[in-house]
């Protein structure tokens, strides 16, 4: 008998076998014998592991090495590593399940723990077709209790005591219709649902037809005996086949069981209901519509009066109620209109059932009272948003409704508040937007539907919403003009009054919602060709450049980095970016978040590459630009923003002087951003190219001190003002005058300036953003011990990037969240302490974070010896003398004007960067820097009658387009970094830039959006 | 069938529960395979034949299979509940047929809750009994 070495056990259960386990026990066979060891090793097949999941299995004794995932292709390597060498291949071992968390209650969860079943409360437990369960779960008991104990009266009186109204949208008192059905004379009546249920991104009425339908007819017995009906229609739409399905099914049992038909439950009522299929029109939505298509004719609504009520189908008194109003009909007549009416707002009570749809972690269906938050529904139900995208906006009431902003998160479900903010309850579909959406899409879309679904019978609809979907469209397509806005206003307003249904007169809301809430995209797409969520693809070339707020050309770097041509590379950045070495290595990216690569795998490493271009491309020589123009320029403030509008101005002709009161040149990217992020040779290269153009850049002159800002407007024709924001905010609580407390970019600026700076063995650091970072990492090597950010927020809601946390953390930096400090403690004048209180996360601000609420009693005290606030900054404006026809903001900074905010109030001074929009990013201060100079050159010219000034040709850059084939998953290129034990005693650069192979790797990844095919 | 009076509905109502083969404790277990649209969009009747072939390959007859609509959490589907005597049920989201199978094998056959799979336990309608 043959005695085996070793035994391979493949899994031939159907699980494995499904997953391709039949090929790997081929391959098995074959290998060995190929390898000659069929002898040795005995292979069997066995019964089923149980582990179908993770199968193929594969199970290797005598040692019971345990393989998960195997394929055919792993077989070879398995033979020769484990069969031959005797070293088992880990990457495919079984591995145990790390997360020893306890499984959640779903109560636990908040998408379920904050609901409130009424209208649903049979969901995910009964089976639909079996009408036995739906009266095991006292299914029939209202009917039964309304039929033989209550007069029709009664029934309606409790109807109109619980506060119901209509769910379909228009929230219509229901015991009130009824009042008016049951008063109208007329022997034949009729009961009807409306099931059809057609907004974008609603599915509520088909969620409760198909897991509930008994609910549904219940409500309808419940109903049609109170205004006296005897007959019922269900008009449902025919896409919704299992609902269709489940409700015949559901009336035939009931039928059968008496609880349908003659004599109800051995009552004198009777009552039939059939189901009629509309064709999926969204106007038979509306009531006399659907009315008109029960009765065979086109589904086009009539005018009212007369009202169903008294004239309905077949003229005969109607009730029409949608599907949720009917399932929740059942649980008032059990429990009492006062326990229904128990919960919700004052005008608007019980619960509402919600399609939560769009951009959230929980697409879903939810219930809540009446009065939940809209934000409570997107954060804590929805589990907030998708991919950690910002916010933007909640699409309420479909077509018929509106967007709802950020800034109004903490709104109640309520249908008189929803109104007030231009978008209407609806019949329950919630659509939430975040950043990536844009606002005139959104609403091209919901009048393309409108439009589309007009039934044409009045004008005012079939024509206005074509004309205004063709001024949407044309806003889209970058054909916007001046007065387009306004004149969708018009038409929208026109539209309402006029038209002859519910569907034209509410067509025009999301457009006037979307221009009430965001007429700056509306702007952005008519003046400035831009959209801003990057979405309306006939604006911009590739999606990279239009987010980028200087429009840098990533696809054509990205093709001469992979065409290994780095000096035209370095000249396409150089026409936007004056300092691409800088923005390689500290811009935030807009770009980065609107690559087109991550939404296969990881967006494209932007930054890192135009790192690697300006670290390593040849740079060209510089001459220096003559001056042909007789005006000259001061620029005060040599940041980013200055030195840019300098650059422009002086390529433009002007004598350009740039007076800085600093030993060098760059601003922040020389004083606030420490050295491990941003070494000095860096900044210093990239402000020598601008010096070498010919601006004349004065150092460690302070205007105000040096020289008087009147002087300066007497000696130069125009000034630039880029004097960023240089003083940190305070924090405004006791103690702050005490030594050891600092403000984030005076202490980064000492730091910088190479003055010693003690900070003690205990530093704490209060803030979220990257200047918090900032501040830690650079105590931490100026030898702290022990440094903490305080701040008062959760991790997600910090501005800081996520890489810098995560290196601060790396540096032993420790985060206490949800704190603020409120006390500063001295002794002898020295800092020793700092007293800070807890926060609870409480209603939205208008930024749609939850704000900061602090927990009384919950103070606590830190020992420390030096505070850095990073909270934010403002401007020192101290230089301009009082009395100056450049006005200074409430605030203490410099008022600004114009559109965009690059102008102060006397004509030939001009502002630029942080000092006009507050703490911003360095791109940003280019952008407005490249602005400023524009403007500035078009004042001199417009006051000496001069042309404007035309660009002149750029040099021509070939771009080659040489794109993969196939586009194969594969992840970013790796950011090499600085050894962990040498970051905490240097200030050497800590990312250490990409190598050629990797950089070169990385540029293939590009998909090159820009690509016309 | 004879029409129903307010008794009958009370006698049904006993009679399912007595009937009620988990319920009245001769089945050992109870699968809920959940079937809405959403459900059955994302593969619910896979993983509802699964089960089924699962319990006749196996010979098991102590296991009852039913379906029921959208628990709600449509992102999830497809989702099937697993409910044994005496122990909370548990909810397993994202299903395909191969984690179906090894939740038959290894919970339903060994009593193993296969907490990879696992969304949570119990039942949102646990607390708040409508009316109360």
């Amino acid at each position: 008998m043959n005695v085996f070495r070793a035994h391979i056990l493949v899994c031939g259960g159907t699980g494995c076998r499904a997953s391709g386990g039949d090929a790997v026990h081929r391959a098995v066979v074959q290998e060995l014998i190929a390898k000659n060891l069929n002898e040795e090793v005995c292979v069997v097949e066995t019964g089923c592991n149980g582990f179908c999941a993770a199968g193929p299995i594969m199970v290797i004794y005598p040692e019971g090495t345990f393989y998960q995932y195997v394929k055919a292709e792993d077989v070879p390597e398995i033979i020769e590593e484990h069969i031959v060498k005797g070293r088992p291949v880990k990457r495919l071992m079984y591995k145990e399940p790390t997360t020893a968390e306890p499984i959640p209650h779903m109560l636990d969860i908040p998408f379920f723990g904050k609901q409130k079943l009424i209208a649903l409360k049979n969901r995910g437990l009964i089976d639909a077709e079996k009408i036995d369960e739906y009266i095991a779960r006292e299914g029939y008991m209202a009917a039964a209790k309304a039929l033989t104990q209550m007069s029709p009266d009664e029934v309606i009186e409790e109807v109109k005591k619980s506060g119901l109204r209509g769910r379909g949208g228009g929230g219509f008192p229901t015991g009130m219709k009824w009042s008016f059905a049951r008063k109208s004379v007329g022997d034949v009546k009729y009961i009807l649902c409306n099931a059809d249920e057609g907004d974008p991104g609603a599915f509520m009425d088909r969620s409760i037809l198909e897991a509930d339908p008994h609910a549904v007819l219940e409500g309808m017995i419940i109903g049609g005996y109170s205004i006296g009906a005897n007959e019922g229609y269900i008009y449902c739409r025919a896409e919704y086949p299992l609902a269709i399905k489940r409700l015949n099914i559901a009336i035939e049992q009931a039928r059968e069981y008496g609880l349908l038909g003659k004599n109800i439950l051995g009552t004198d009522y009777s009552l039939d209901i059939n189901v009629y299929q509309g064709a999926g029109a969204f106007v038979c939505g509306e009531e006399t519509a659907l009315m008109n298509s029960i009765e065979g004719k086109r589904g086009m609504p009539r005018p009212r009066p007369p009202f169903p009520a008294s004239k309905g189908l077949w003229q005969k008194p109607s009730v029409l109620n949608n599907v949720e109003t009917y399932a929740n009909i059942a649980q008032i007549i059990l429990h009492g209109g006062e326990w229904y009416a128990s919960m919700g707002t004052e005008r608007s009570k019980g619960t509402k059932v919600f399609a939560l749809t769009g951009a959230v972690n929980n697409v879903g269906l939810v219930e809540v009272p009446m009065g939940t938050s809209i934000g409570d529904i997107i954060f804590d139900i929805g589990g907030g948003i998708r991919n950690g995208k910002q916010y933007k906006a909640a699409q309420l009431g479909g077509p018929s409704g509106g967007c709802i902003p950020a800034e109004a998160l903490n709104t109640p479900t309520d249908y008189e508040e929803i109104i007030k903010l231009g978008a209407i309850m609806g019949s329950g579909g919630l659509i939430a937007m975040d950043e990536d959406t844009c606002m005139v899409d959104t609403a091209k879309f919901f009048m393309e539907f409108c439009q589309e679904e007009s039934c044409g019978k009045c004008t005012p609809c079939r024509e206005g919403t074509k004309r205004m979907l063709e001024i949407l469209k044309r806003i889209c397509n970058g054909e916007g003009r001046d007065g387009d806005i306004e004149l969708l206003e018009d038409l929208a307003a026109i539209i309402k009054d006029s038209a002859l249904c519910g569907l034209g007169q509410t067509a025009p809301n999301p457009v006037l919602s979307t221009i009430r809430y965001f007429r700056h995209e509306y702007e952005a797409h008519i003046y400035d060709k831009k959209c801003p969520a990057v979405v309306c693809s006939k604006l911009f070339k590739s999606p990279c450049q239009h987010a980028c707020p200087i429009e840098m050309d990533v696809p054509s770097y990205m093709a001469l980095v992979r065409a290994n041509r780095l000096t035209d590379a370095f000249k396409v950045m150089k026409r936007t970016n004056p300092f691409p070495g800088v923005c390689g290595r500290v811009c935030p990216q807009f770009c980065t978040n609107k690559c087109r690569r991550g939404q296969l795998d990881e967006p494209m490493a932007i930054a890192w590459i135009k790192r690697y271009i300006a670290d390593n491309a040849k740079r060209p020589k510089i001459d220096q630009v003559p001056v042909t123009r007789k005006q000259k320029i001061a620029v005060i403030g040599g940041g980013p923003a200055g030195l840019t509008a300098a650059q422009d101005l002086c390529l433009r002709g002007y004598k350009v002087t740039v007076f800085e009161e600093l030993p060098y040149a760059g601003g922040m990217m020389r004083y606030a951003i420490p050295e491990y992020r941003m070494p000095r040779d860096i900044v210093e290269q990239e402000v020598g190219d601008i010096r070498a153009l010919g601006v004349e850049i004065r150092t460690n002159t302070r205007v105000g001190k040096d020289i008087s800002f009147e002087q300066l407007r007497k000696d130069f024709d125009v000034v630039v003002l880029a004097v960023g924001a240089h003083k940190s905010w305070k924090l405004d609580i006791e103690g702050e005058d005490l030594s050891g407390v600092w403000g984030a970019v005076e202490f980064l600026r000492e730091v910088n300036l190479g003055k010693k700076v003690n900070v003690g063995t205990k530093v704490a650091i209060v803030g979220g953003g990257n200047s918090a970072i900032d501040a830690a990492r650079t105590a931490v090597r100026l030898g702290a011990k022990d440094v903490t950010i305080i701040y008062r927020r959760e991790r997600k809601d910090m501005p800081a990037w996520e890489n810098e946390i995560v290196a601060a953390e790396h540096e032993g930096v420790k985060i206490v969240y949800l704190a603020a400090p409120t006390k500063l403690i001295g002794k002898n004048g020295k800092l020793v302490g700092v007293e800070c209180q807890r926060m609870r996360l409480g209603e939205f601000d208008r930024s749609g974070r939850r704000k900061p609420v602090p927990i009384p009693g919950s103070e606590f005290t830190l020992a420390i010896d030096t505070i850095v606030p990073a909270i934010s900054q403002n401007t020192d404006a101290t230089f301009i003398p009082a009395g100056s026809d450049v006005a200074i903001n409430k605030w203490g900074g410099i008022q600004t004007t114009g559109k965009a905010k690059n102008k102060t109030t006397a004509e030939n001074v001009f502002i630029a960067g942080d000092a006009a929009s507050g703490p911003a990013t360095v791109v940003e201060a280019i952008a407005m820097g490249h602005r400023t100079a524009d403007d500035v050159d078009s004042f001199i010219r417009a006051q000496n009658n001069e042309p404007a000034y035309r660009r002149p040709p750029e040099e021509e850059i070939e771009i080659p387009f040489e794109v993969d084939e196939e586009v194969v998953e594969t992840p970013r290129g790796k950011m090499p970094e600085l050894k962990k034990s040498e970051r905490r005693i240097t200030f050497k650069e800590v990312e250490l830039g990409y190598s050629k192979k990797t950089a070169h790797k990385e540029s293939c990844r590009c998909l090159r959006c820009d690509a016309e095919l | 069938m004879a029409k129903l009076t307010i008794d009958d509905l009370k006698k049904i109502k006993e009679r399912v529960e007595k009937e009620d083969q988990f319920r009245a404790g001769t089945k050992r277990m109870k699968l809920t395979v959940h079937m809405g649209t959403c459900g059955i969009a994302s593969g619910a009747k896979e993983i509802l034949d699964t089960f089924m072939s699962e319990i006749s390959e196996n010979n098991v007859n102590d296991v009852l299979v039913t379906t029921s609509g959208c628990i709600g959490i449509c992102s999830r589907e497809p989702l099937a509940t697993v409910e044994e005597q005496g122990k909370d049920p548990i909810v397993y989201e994202y299903l395909n047929p191969n984690k179906a199978r090894q939740i038959f094998k290894r919970h339903v056959m060994n009593g193993e809750v296969q907490t990879d799979f696992v969304m949570a336990r119990g039942s949102e309608h646990d607390k708040k009994g409508v009316g109360k």
